[in-house]
């Protein structure tokens, strides 16, 4: 089967096709290595063609309960070597896979030349032409303006816990399995609201906080996400994580911007400014929160001094740009949960009317 | 012991760094590149370093090094004087290897520490006796909740007895101790029995009642302790970092490819793992994490996990064991990920954070970060099977490999076949002779160093994954791996060779297989081919390696100083450069010596890195090709670039070839690197590339190793040679061996460094060895010496430049004729030699040098035997290159050869380089550390087969006392007094003087006396009794002239240890050998 990538610069690149379709998106990578299911199945990569630093992609099968949502959401994947069990499942899903081409050469020109648009063409007799065509059809990320619609659900869904813990208002903007696990196993309840649900809505479950999830894009394309915490600010404490980090900064008078190549590993150093003290984080994010607004920034990246952690005793937030929930990735900010059902628990009666 | 108040001084401390002495099975060179790191890193932060070792063949032992060096033996004694000299404000013990450890814990029981008010800093006492005794350490997994393989223990009560327990009581026991522990199949081990005795994995119930009847009988203690048996899970490391503020990360994970029940210095290991989910990596990464917290380490340390997959999504693991320092795995971790982990321990150790330390590699993040890495990396130990015919390689939890090779690839086949190659082993089996019975039983099932070659084999004979899996216990993706490289290899002959290169083989080894070569046959060697026919249509056709960086980060930020490996990655037409040298500049290749085998330890690295540091002197680029992960030639830093590849012309070939390099250097790798001279030449001028093997031509050193053009460049030059000839049968062996007269050394022709030597006696001494050993033929040749009887032998290193020689030093050997030089103790200077020989030695090795036109280093062995008509000097051999005692010459000299030698060969004069002579004042003995503890069932004998793993060196002002301290430094100390076994008569009333001498009726009760460590020393030649000393580590001596040598040691047993840095040793400039 043949492959072809054309990218932005003009430039294609040939490979092996392992999974038929044309298609187009954002070129990114991880440099993650284990982890490729969770990966693959995570909301915040639709729209892009995610391409692993790893050469060998599937050693350990595909499960089911490893998933992060219930389907693959790049719109291509690309590794040096996909096993056949990894390749016969992105066929199935109908997402195109390519492999048997230089990735550590795409790595690095994305590295320098920032997160391109590509075309992706494969299947027996595609050529070049046909990924360039794919190519010019290809819009920027910003330019997705209803990417929230693809991903999140379209009616409420309710995750009941065992036991009377805080109730957790979702804000469903792609969000990853092992964030609603996360919480449910700490006891809480969690509704989860479409990304555009009404701030009357999202009030009806009478919500301890408000979560704003992960998910893919651009945080100014999800304007009625942002008036929602807008409307819950310093009524309810509110939490996000990955883009909702974005979301919560810019609602409240901050500012994003976009990256040149973006975050996309499990080995991102993370040190939390008041303990002096570095983590290991998962994340996946191309869009980042330039100014913080009236949030204080509590942790940095320590590669870049990027925004990693906000918050406001005042208006009770608190926001992580990582991904404590993990999967994949290192379990060492697990602990934010608990933080965030912790702000619950303290909320002040004054809501409880 | 942890800090006070009055701790250590923020401020340039002065810091004790204890190194881990000679090179042995179980602690190669790690520790010199641990070390070395560790003393630049500290240095950066403004600390004194003193450093202490023993091991003079290590590039920590350079003055330059520290601020402070003592070559002296690592015993609480001597330690404790340069304690007392240099007044340390901490010590770091981590970094030292258990040798650095172990003396470190002396230090503190004994108070030294207390008294001189010396830190131990980083990790703390109480977490390495946490880490050593089992039950402790079970103890602490079990407060934090990680799970340990399940362990019981069967016991009688007081005053009851195996034989009158009746069955079913002791069933009941038995069926409650396997349900404890989770289920048949068990491990059973019956405590305080010799030699691990009646331990091992049992499937089945009635076998164990069986055991556990006979090991509660056996047991001194009456207790069988059964384990769960996790024999068969995947085996795991976790490279773990904290510091003070407990900021922690993990380096990397290390994956076995052998299952659990082989040591992982035994195993093939691979990073990143490969068969683990994430899953079960994250559960065993916050392990590790957590485990690292409750024991309190600051630096680095090494976790191993068992796991299996049990069918949850994360799978199921065991902590097995932790390091609470810096060990082989660390410097294997650091190689393969970029990130320093010696270093790094260092600074945390001064107090540093991790985010506060620059990773120097892309220059733009810090050390608080885990590597993300893009490519496979294959660890393959190498055994010294070659030289042990005696011992059974079977591998299990004790390790026997000497040296290891590592390899990257983007694929793990790729990965593989280039670790195979740089391993340089070749299997000693002739695979016809082996039926499928034997494969499974003998090759696959039972692991040994041939396993993955009898893999290749099985492929080639038909077999399927499935059995080969079930046969060997490794994971199916590796074995699935395997096959598709022996499926590619079937190409070759059909004249398909694009994908039989993608897989990773060198187009010469497509070019064997093309030819009909086996698949287990082409694997390990690199250029062991006749040239092909097909070679050139093969290089046309396969994918082109390009070279790519490690940069710790696989890829997200741009790299300073990163290091390459090859790869025949697909050409993606993007066309990016990844090699950062300047090819403009003048530059030399260095290539290195490879896997630390017996006969090429460390020495060459010395040598290696030496030539490096020399050329960058001289303004000109080094790069380095070298492929073990133990070593400072494969630091990042050390050289201007570093190429970690197999060594074979093509490969080498390539690095000239990627930074338009215009020499290259193959004297300082040893054998490695001289072997690779020859075809290199050919494959440049193939390539039409414009570089020069520098220094000494290819051709001499090719004469200097042919026995009859060498003989014949002799005998013109007047200069003596042990009479001899070669032979080509058995009839002509006896003939010749008849003409010289009885004994006569004998060897085969074909094989280097006193491998199947003898020394042998009779006609039928004579049969046998060809009979058994070596079969000679037209084909293979023996040669047929004269052995020079009770002569002594003599070790020069010289440096030319062409014109004139510069002579390094003059060796005695201790040892006479018969025992191989590298296992012989040596002086320097000379004890017995009176000037008109030294003037003949100094003769000899300048017509010699002369003779091969050398630029460059050259090693001249000669023998010295009185006659009537006064001393005559013999050459036995010379060879143009590094020789293992270059680095104990310069450092008993202060003069630094092999730097010299590179110069020279980089188009220097002596004179231009004011180079001198010097001859110390106080003798320097090197003794060597012989294996045989680590081997059961070798022969503890010293002969003309070199079986000496590494060295030590002692100096004092008498030969006598630094042999002292040399026994002392390589671990075998003399005692002062007690009692002695004396078998040779000469000596009997010189020992008396010092010891009782006790006799014994029989053989028996000598070897009775030796274990209830009656015997304080043993001194005898005879092989039953030697192999129980040890057996039982009792000191002993197996040669008439070390017995003598230890006689004079013990004469000056009350001479002061004189502990001096090596750079206020004295010295004179004077000629060798000169007026």
């Amino acid at each position: 089967m043949d492959a072809y990538v054309a990218m932005e610069d003009g430039r294609v690149v040939a490979a092996r096709g392992r999974a038929p379709g044309r298609t187009r998106g954002e070129l990114v990578f991880t440099t993650a290595y284990t982890g490729y299911e969770e990966s693959l199945t995570d909301p915040s990569y639709e729209e892009q063609v995610l391409t692993f630093s790893y050469p060998l992609i599937g050693n350990y099968g595909v499960r089911t309960e490893r998933f992060e949502s219930e389907r693959v959401h790049p719109t291509a994947a690309v590794a040096r070597e996909f096993t056949d069990e990894v390749a016969e499942w992105l066929e199935n899903e109908g997402v195109p896979a390519l492999d048997h081409l230089d990735t550590r050469d795409l790595v690095t020109t994305v590295r320098d030349e920032g997160a391109m648009k590509c075309g992706i063409a494969v299947g027996e007799d595609v050529t070049p032409e046909d990924a360039r065509e794919e190519l010019a059809n290809c819009v920027g990320m910003s330019d997705h303006v209803d990417i929230g619609d693809q991903v999140s659900v379209r009616d409420e869904v309710v995750y009941e816990a065992d036991g009377d813990g805080p109730t957790v208002a979702l804000l469903d903007c792609g969000v990853k399995g092992s964030i609603v696990s996360s919480l449910v196993d700490r006891g809480a309840t969690v509704h989860r609201h479409p990304h555009d649900a009404t701030p009357e809505t999202v009030a009806d479950c009478d919500p301890d906080v408000l979560f704003v999830s992960n998910g893919p894009g651009d945080p100014e394309n999800f304007e009625a996400t942002q008036a929602t915490v807008r409307e819950f600010a310093g009524e309810v404490p509110i939490a996000g994580i990955c883009l909702g980090q974005q979301i919560v900064a810019s609602a409240l008078g901050g500012t994003t911007e976009k990256m040149t190549f973006g975050h996309r590993g499990v080995n991102q150093p993370v040190m939390d400014l008041e303990s002096g003290q570095v983590v290991m984080t998962t994340q996946n994010h191309g869009y980042t929160v330039a100014d913080p607004g009236p949030l204080d920034v509590t942790q940095i990246n320590v590669n870049d001094d990027t925004p990693e952690g906000l918050e406001s005793d005042e208006l009770d937030v608190l926001t992580r740009q990582y991904h404590p929930e993990a999967n994949p990735g290192p379990e060492d900010t697990l602990g934010f949960f608990d933080d965030v059902l912790g702000m619950a628990e303290c909320r002040t009666p004054l809501l409880a009317d | 012991m942890s800090d006070d108040a009055d701790g250590v001084p923020e401020e340039n401390p002065t810091i004790l760094l204890i190194g881990s002495g000679p090179i042995q099975i179980g602690q190669a060179a790690e520790f010199d590149y641990s070390g070395a790191q560790a003393c630049r890193a500290l240095q950066e932060e403004g600390a004194r370093v003193v450093l202490v070792n023993s091991n003079p063949a290590t590039i920590m032992t350079d003055p330059e090094m520290a601020d402070a060096v003592y070559i002296e033996p690592i015993t609480t004694e001597a330690i404790s004087e340069v304690i007392a000299r240099e007044n340390p404000d901490g010590v770091i013990a981590g970094l030292g290897g258990q040798t650095g450890l172990n003396v470190t814990a002396e230090l503190a029981e004994e108070g030294v520490l207390e008294e001189y008010d010396v830190d131990i800093m980083g990790t703390p006492l109480d977490t390495i006796y946490a880490t050593e005794d089992r039950d402790l350490f079970r103890q602490r997994m079990e407060n934090i909740g990680q799970p340990v393989p399940r362990s019981t223990t069967i016991t009688l009560d007081e005053g009851e007895s195996v034989t009158e327990l009746d069955g079913a009581a002791l069933e009941e026991r038995v069926d409650d101790a396997v349900e404890a522990v989770g289920g048949l199949p068990v491990i059973s081990r019956t405590t305080y029995t010799l030699g691990g005795s009646g331990s091992g994995v049992v499937h089945d119930r009635e076998e164990l009642v069986e055991r556990v009847r006979k090991g509660l009988r056996l047991s001194r203690n009456s207790e069988v302790l059964v384990t769960e048996s996790i024999a068969g899970w995947v085996e795991l490391e976790y490279e773990v970092m904290r510091d003070a503020d407990d900021s922690c990360i993990i380096i990397c994970n290390m994956e076995n490819l052998d299952p659990m029940g082989i040591h992982t210095g035994e195993s093939t290991v691979v990073t990143p793992s490969q068969v683990i989910p994430d899953d079960g990596h994250q559960e065993m990464r916050t392990a590790a994490l957590d485990v690292i917290r409750e024991l309190g380490i600051q630096g680095g340390c090494n976790i191993q996990f068992a796991w299996r997959d049990d069918g949850t999504p994360g799978g199921e693991y065991r902590v097995v064991e932790v390091n609470p320092r810096v060990s082989r795995s660390s410097a294997l971790a650091s190689k393969a990920t970029g990130y320093p982990i010696a270093r790094v321990t260092a600074k945390v150790a001064l107090g540093k954070r991790l985010h506060e330390i620059e990773n120097e590699i892309t220059g733009e993040t810090t050390a608080a970060f885990e590597p993300a890495i893009d490519y496979v990396v294959t660890k393959v130990p190498r055994w010294p099977q070659d030289k042990f015919e005696d011992v059974d390689f079977t591998l299990g939890t004790a390790m026997k490999s000497t040296g290891e090779a590592m390899a990257i690839g983007r694929t793990f086949e790729e990965s593989l076949l280039k670790a195979l190659r740089s391993a340089e082993y070749d299997p000693a089996v002739d695979w016809a002779d082996v039926d499928d019975d034997e494969l499974d039983a003998q090759y696959l099932e039972r692991p040994s160093p041939d396993r993955s070659f009898a893999i290749f084999e099985a492929f080639d004979r038909g077999y399927d994954v499935e059995r080969v899996a079930d046969l060997t216990g490794i994971e199916s993706w590796y074995v699935e791996r395997y096959a598709r490289i022996a499926d590619a290899a079937k190409d070759a002959p059909a004249g398909e060779f694009e994908l039989v290169g993608d897989v990773g083989f060198t187009d010469q080894q497509v070019a064997a297989l093309a030819d009909g070569a086996s698949t287990s046959a082409v694997v390990a060697g690199g250029d062991a081919f006749d040239a092909s026919a097909h070679l050139d249509d093969v290089a046309a056709t396969t994918t082109d390696r390009r070279f790519k960086q490690v940069d710790t980060c696989a890829g997200e930020f741009a790299a300073s100083t990163p290091y390459y490996y090859s790869a025949r990655d697909p050409i993606s037409g993007i066309g990016r450069e990844e090699v950062q040298v300047d090819t403009d500049v003048e530059s030399v290749v260095v290539v290195g010596g490879g896997p630390i085998r017996i006969g090429q330890g460390v020495e060459f690295d010395y040598c290696a890195v030496h030539a490096v540091r020399a050329l960058r002197e001289l303004g000109i680029d080094a790069h380095v090709v070298n492929n073990n992960p133990e070593t400072v030639s494969t630091d990042y830093d050390t050289s201007d670039g570093l190429f970690f590849e197999p060594i074979s012309a093509e490969e080498v070939a390539d690095v000239v070839e990627a930074t338009g390099a215009d020499g290259v250097m193959v004297q300082f790798g040893g054998q490695t690197s001289v072997n690779v001279g020859e075809p290199l030449e050919t494959e440049l001028a193939r390539r039409g590339l414009d570089c020069a093997v520098l220094g000494t031509s290819v051709d001499a050193m090719d004469l200097a190793e042919d026995r009859d053009r060498f003989n014949a460049l002799m005998d013109e030059m007047g200069i003596a040679q042990p009479e001899g000839g070669t032979a080509t049968s058995r009839e002509e062996a006896l003939d010749l061996a008849d003409e010289l007269g009885y004994p006569v050394l004998v060897r085969p022709s074909y094989v280097l460094g006193g491998r199947a030597m003898r020394v042998v006696h009779s006609d039928a001494d004579l049969e046998r060895y060809i009979e058994e050993a070596v079969r000679v033929s037209p084909d293979k040749p023996i040669l047929v010496d004269q052995f020079l009887d009770g002569a002594v032998e003599l070790d020069v290193d010289a440096v030319a430049d062409g014109e004139n020689v510069l002579v390094g030093g003059i060796m005695e050997h201790v040892e006479t004729a018969g025992v191989h030089s590298g296992d012989s103790a040596c002086s320097i200077p000379p004890r017995s030699l009176d000037d008109a020989t030294l003037a003949r030695v100094r003769e000899v090795t300048e017509d010699i040098a002369g003779a091969l036109d050398t630029v460059g280093l050259l090693n001249v062995q000669l023998a010295v035997k009185e006659s009537e008509s006064g001393a005559e000097v013999y050459v036995l051999e010379a060879n143009p290159r590094s020789s293992r005692t270059v680095p104990f010459v310069s450092k008993a000299t202060g003069v630094p050869i092999a730097k010299l030698a590179a110069k020279a060969m980089a188009g220097r004069s002596l004179g231009d380089l004011d180079a001198e002579e010097r001859i110390p004042e106080h003798t320097s003995v090197k003794e060597v550390v012989l294996p045989f503890d680590r081997l059961p069932g070798s022969d503890p004998r010293l002969g003309p087969e070199m079986k000496s793993t590494g060295e030590v060196m002692g100096t004092a002002r008498s030969f006598a006392k630094a042999y002292d301290k040399a026994q002392d430094a390589a671990g075998s100390p003399i005692a002062a007094s007690g009692t002695a076994v004396v078998h040779f008569d000469d000596l009997h009333e010189s020992f008396a003087e010092h010891y009782d001498l006790a006799t014994f009726d029989d053989e028996a009760a000598l070897f009775g006396a030796l274990r209830e460590g009656k015997v304080d020393l043993l001194v005898t030649d005879r092989r039953e009794a030697l192999a129980t000393a040890v057996e039982e580590d009792v000191p002993y001596v197996s040669t008439e002239a070390s017995a003598r040598a230890t006689l004079a040691a013990l004469d000056a047993k009350g001479d002061p240890l004189d502990v001096l840095p090596v750079s206020d040793r004295p010295t004179v400039a004077r000629e060798w050998g000169g007026e």
